[in-house]
């Protein structure tokens, strides 16, 4: 019944990206049709579209989906239902997570799709080699994003607060990262980018670790807070 | 099994360094229709709050049906419903959505009572939340509490912004709920008329602090008024004299126990007793206020704490 709840409470936003997903390749190719654009920069825009799609996606669902459930005026509604509070966040969660995946599904299959129709190997742009890396860290970046909007959203129970919090972070971090390199010399991780001397995948499972611990944070602070 | 729905001992609790609740002692008794009655601040969400696991005490201990509220909250969320001061629910859904989404928590969830109430108050069903009048919302939360078949009912106002039709609809509903399915209905309110309609036990809190406990009938049968004329009467308050106004020769006592013999003790001793009368529970928790009031200025020495033990 939660499950369903949180569906109802997102799935106008959820259904508008998805459609959203499905067709700006296709129609960005119909646009762009005879213009040579498709095939040369079409594997560029393709993984530009997807990251920046998929950072609104993020963004957007975590602050509506928490919002519902954790803010001051029914806290106290949720939170008088026989389940424990960690029960309500990660379900919350989980189900943002999975309209994010399907959205990223989604838009890959089609961005693929017609891009398949103007090249052999629709993943490769001739200006930066293969996409498919980035793709997967704009992905993994969006699940950061979306965890840490999550968390700080609940916590601090306002979707407004939360998203300007995380887009501080978010935004904020590779500028910070930029300055203490600059002044102190020292090379603090950026999201999604790798760390220390941490393969590339052991940093993105990292990533993926410290947004699971976001999470879990905002778990243990809701679970402790008085409603 | 405890005879206690609610049993609560020396509970405290702290905002800050403000003491909203202090060393609260409580017994609401299984099938009972308890009143919960005190001013605005006085304590009484604060209470409810600790007793649901939505705040902690900072000292004190409490049992909700048996169970220690602080070890056993989801068993005790599973059996209890309960209505909250604030009368916000999730604002794009509509009742019939809120029944959807809050009958899956509940094995005892009662489908015929969501039908029953739901005509009976004039519920309408397909409307979202944030479109229903204020007094409708009240509704809403009231038949969600009733339909999921609790053993307990705690409910923080609940008439709050319902007509006098709705409020008469409604406790007529919380009498019969009780007397039909045996549950405790614990609710708080400072409409004294209302409580006074249903209430058996009724509790008073004032400052965070239990003026006093007992069954409706007792106290109804203990307080009284007397006006005696007559000169140098006692003037002492104690805990049988709650007040004592002086107009001249004339006397105006207001009596927490044996009304009638302190009548006669005033008239064995030269007073002209012309009217002893009982108090409505408006009158009595007026008194019982303004002592208290007295008494943390320092006015009038201890409060008592009045309790029948008839539980």
């Amino acid at each position: 019944m939660y499950l369903w709840k949180c569906w109802r409470d997102t799935r106008s936003f959820f259904l508008v990206f998805l459609i959203g997903a499905a067709i700006v390749m296709p129609v960005a190719a119909v646009v762009c049709k005879g213009t040579g654009l498709v095939q040369e920069f079409g594997a560029d825009a393709f993984q530009a579209t997807f990251g920046l799609l998929l950072i609104a996606v993020a963004l957007g669902l975590a602050a509506i989906g928490a919002i519902h459930e954790f803010g001051d005026k029914t806290a106290h509604f949720l939170f008088t239902k026989p389940r424990t509070r960690a029960y309500f966040v990660w379900v919350s969660w989980s189900v943002g997570l999975g309209e994010l995946l399907a959205i990223a599904a989604v838009n890959f299959l089609a961005g693929w799709l017609t891009l398949l129709r103007f090249s052999k190997n629709p993943l490769h742009s001739p200006v930066i080699g293969p996409i498919t890396p980035q793709l997967i860290e704009d992905l993994i970046m969006a699940i950061y994003t979306y965890s840490l909007a999550y968390s700080l959203t609940a916590v601090l129970r306002s979707g407004l607060k939360g998203l300007g919090a995380a887009l501080g972070i978010v935004f904020g971090l590779p500028f910070l990262a930029i300055a203490v390199r600059w002044r102190w010399h020292i090379n603090l991780p950026i999201p999604t980018s790798p760390i220390g001397h941490l393969s590339l995948v052991a940093s993105d499972l990292t990533w993926i670790f410290i947004a699971l611990l976001f999470v879990f944070g905002a778990q243990v602070v809701i679970e402790r807070g008085e409603v | 099994m405890s005879e206690l729905a609610i049993g609560v001992s020396g509970l405290t609790k702290m905002y800050g360094r403000l003491l909203a609740v202090k060393g609260l002692n409580l017994n609401v008794p299984r099938g009972s229709i308890y009143g919960f009655l005190g001013r605005n601040g006085a304590g009484k969400t604060s209470t409810i709050k600790m007793l649901l696991g939505l705040t902690r005490p900072a000292s004190g201990s409490a049992h909700v049906l048996g169970m220690d509220v602080h070890t056993s909250r989801l068993p005790i969320l599973r059996r209890t419903a309960f209505v909250s001061e604030k009368k916000n629910l999730p604002p794009s859904l509509t009742p019939a959505e809120l029944v959807r989404f809050s009958r899956g928590f509940y094995p005892t969830w009662l489908d015929k009572a969501v039908e029953k109430y739901a005509r009976l108050l004039e519920i309408p069903m397909g409307q979202r939340f944030e479109r229903l009048s204020n007094g409708n919302q009240t509704k809403v939360f009231l038949l969600l509490a009733l339909a999921q078949g609790a053993e307990l009912l705690i409910l923080d106002e609940p008439t709050t912004a319902l007509d006098p039709v709705s409020v008469d609809q409604l406790l007529r509903v919380l009498a019969a709920d009780g007397a039909d399915r045996g549950t405790t209905v614990f609710f708080s309110s400072h409409q004294l008329e209302e409580v006074e309609q249903i209430a058996e036990h009724v509790g008073m809190i004032e400052g965070g602090r239990l003026l006093m406990e007992s069954r409706l009938d007792d106290v109804k049968n203990d307080f009284r008024v007397i006006t005696a004329a007559g000169s140098d009467l006692p003037r002492e308050i104690s805990s049988q004299v709650l007040s004592v106004e002086v107009k001249e020769n004339f006397y105006r006592y207001v009596i927490a126990k044996d009304g009638e013999s302190y009548a006669r003790d005033l008239a064995r001793n030269g007073a002209t007793v012309t009217h002893v009368a009982a108090l409505r529970l408006r009158e009595i928790f007026l008194e019982l206020v303004r002592k208290e009031k007295l008494c943390t200025s320092g006015n009038a020495g201890e409060t008592p704490v009045l309790s029948s033990s008839s539980f």
